[in-house]
């Protein structure tokens, strides 16, 4: 687990009202876009609705509901993703606290509960940049 | 009476995870460093991992190129890893043929990249590896099922694999021996990063006194058990007032350090295809503190194990403040002084390597 580097540092942009970061994979191999079950982008404490996130890789932008039965995509452990949400962050040049949850789905291992599932945070401070 | 082995050095690249990860090494810069290090002559690769568009979208522009790399810095492959995602879909487990096809595409990969085995996982059934002989026979590939902690060599899934093979007869059916499933001790690494988390001494003392119970009991032989092992190490967790460290003690206690005796293993030596020297750290005195490296080394060299052993530096996870180079470096030093021990030698000549390990897996598993 690399979980300390699921966020990109300097990567917090926002536009119009939509927020966006990089992130990392936490883990030593790809996975599709079935297996990106959740996530959460918060900036100052304040959270994106959940049904505003977007979840961007290989150059296609999905829902998490459109991420459910997509097996097609892979997001490839060297390649950044983008994580966007609905959250006003404002141009200035202060320090904001970003986090990130993600749960994922490991579909190899199956337990006595199902296939086996991590959760995974991080939280970073960084400026914003207008796109 | 059985001659003496001569197992071939080698490493994973999943030993260089955290380098890979942070972008310190292409995967091309990484086999040249792989390579210069003397790490081989064997080298596994995780499909996975490595290889962006696995198994798919893998033309044969990359094959090639990865195939004059091998060639060029003169090493072995060895084996692919490969991964049985039985639970890909968010609905359902994937039905029978549905994993068939699934780990065929995967395979034909192995062959083409010049792989000469493809390291399969536990959720294969042995309806699943017959099902998946004639794949094997088609590309030529050895499926080597990796035995990994929390099973065991005389696990009743691994032992129901093994009549399966058996019956079978077939020298492309057999084993992957992790050895993190013969592990002696909680690694005093881990210990270490949850030390530099706060956790106390007396925390630190009660999650090792509580493997060592397990160890002393013997690997568990129901998931019933697992499950009640997975459950006290979070239990001790939350008594001690870090609920934050639970699912990470129960995780690594019981998936990483598992408690089988070396000997288990002799139940599937003979199908023994492949290792996975898991390993998780070099202590002070140039020694694995947790894995009985020499034992098993002299296991393997008494039984006539000539096939590879891929170092697996598994301490990545947590160990953030050492260099996983020096680290694998140290591990392999330990082997070869096991293996001279023992009365043989570790492989380390390229040529050589290939010759012995087309000659181990071409025999009958039972010769």
């Amino acid at each position: 687990m690399i979980a300390d580097r699921i966020i990109e540092h300097g990567t917090l942009t926002t536009q119009d009202g939509r927020t966006a970061v990089e992130v990392r994979i936490p883990w030593y191999r790809a996975l599709p876009g079935s297996c990106i079950a959740g996530a959460a982008l918060t900036v100052d404490g304040v959270a994106a609705p959940e049904g505003s996130l977007r979840w961007t890789m290989n150059n296609r932008t999905f829902s998490f509901g459109e991420l459910v039965d997509e097996t097609g995509e892979w997001w490839f452990p060297l390649d950044s993703a983008v994580l966007s949400g609905d959250l006003p962050v404002a141009d200035d040049q202060a320090e904001h606290e970003v986090r990130v949850d993600l749960k994922l789905y490991i579909p190899y291992i199956i337990t006595d509960h199902g296939v086996l599932h991590i959760e995974e945070h991080d939280t970073k401070t960084m400026k914003v940049a207008q796109r | 009476m059985t001659s003496l082995g001569t197992p071939i050095q080698g490493v994973t690249l999943y030993s260089f995870t955290r380098a890979s990860h942070a972008r310190q090494y292409d995967l091309d810069g990484l086999i040249r460093k792989v390579a210069a290090e003397g790490f081989g002559p064997g080298l596994e690769v995780i499909g996975f991992s490595s290889l962006r568009g696995f198994p798919d979208r893998i033309d044969d522009t990359f094959v090639g190129q990865f195939r004059d790399l091998v060639a060029e810095v003169d090493l072995v492959p060895t084996s692919l890893a490969v991964n049985v995602d039985t639970g890909i879909r968010r609905d359902r487990l994937m039905n029978h043929d549905e994993l068939v096809e699934y780990m065929a595409k995967q395979i034909e990969v192995a062959s083409r990249l010049g792989f000469p085995i493809a390291r399969v996982q536990i959720s294969l059934t042995p309806d699943a590896m017959e099902s998946l002989l004639p794949v094997a026979e088609k590309y030529g590939v050895t499926l080597a099922l990796e035995v990994h902690a929390d099973q065991h060599g005389a696990h009743e899934r691994v032992l129901a694999l093994r009549d399966r093979y058996e019956k079978l007869d077939s020298p492309l059916l057999g084993f992957t021996a992790d050895w993190g499933a013969t592990v002696t001790g909680f690694a005093p690494s881990l210990l270490e990063a949850y030390r530099r988390r706060g956790a106390s001494e007396e925390l630190l003392r009660q999650v090792v006194d509580l493997w060592n119970g397990f160890y002393a009991e013997g690997p568990p032989n129901t998931q019933k058990v697992h499950g009640e092992r997975f459950g006290a190490f979070i239990g001790l967790a939350a008594r001690n007032g870090r609920p934050d460290l639970g699912i990470d003690f129960a995780i690594n206690g019981t998936g990483l350090f598992g408690p089988a005796a070396v000997d288990t293993w002799l139940e599937i030596m003979p199908w023994v295809r492949h290792v996975h020297g898991k390993f998780f750290g070099i202590d002070e005195n140039g020694e694995e503190p947790s894995v009985p490296v020499r034992g098993l080394v002299r296991q393997l060299v008494e039984n006539g194990y000539s096939g590879a052993i891929s170092s697996e530096y598994e301490g990545w996870h947590w160990n953030n403040w050492q260099d996983p180079f020096d680290i694998i470096r140290g591990e392999q030093a330990v082997q070869r002084s096991a293996a001279v021990n023992a009365g043989s030698a570790m492989i380390t000549d390229a040529a050589e390597a290939r010759r012995i390990l087309n000659s181990h897996l071409a025999q009958p598993v039972r010769g």
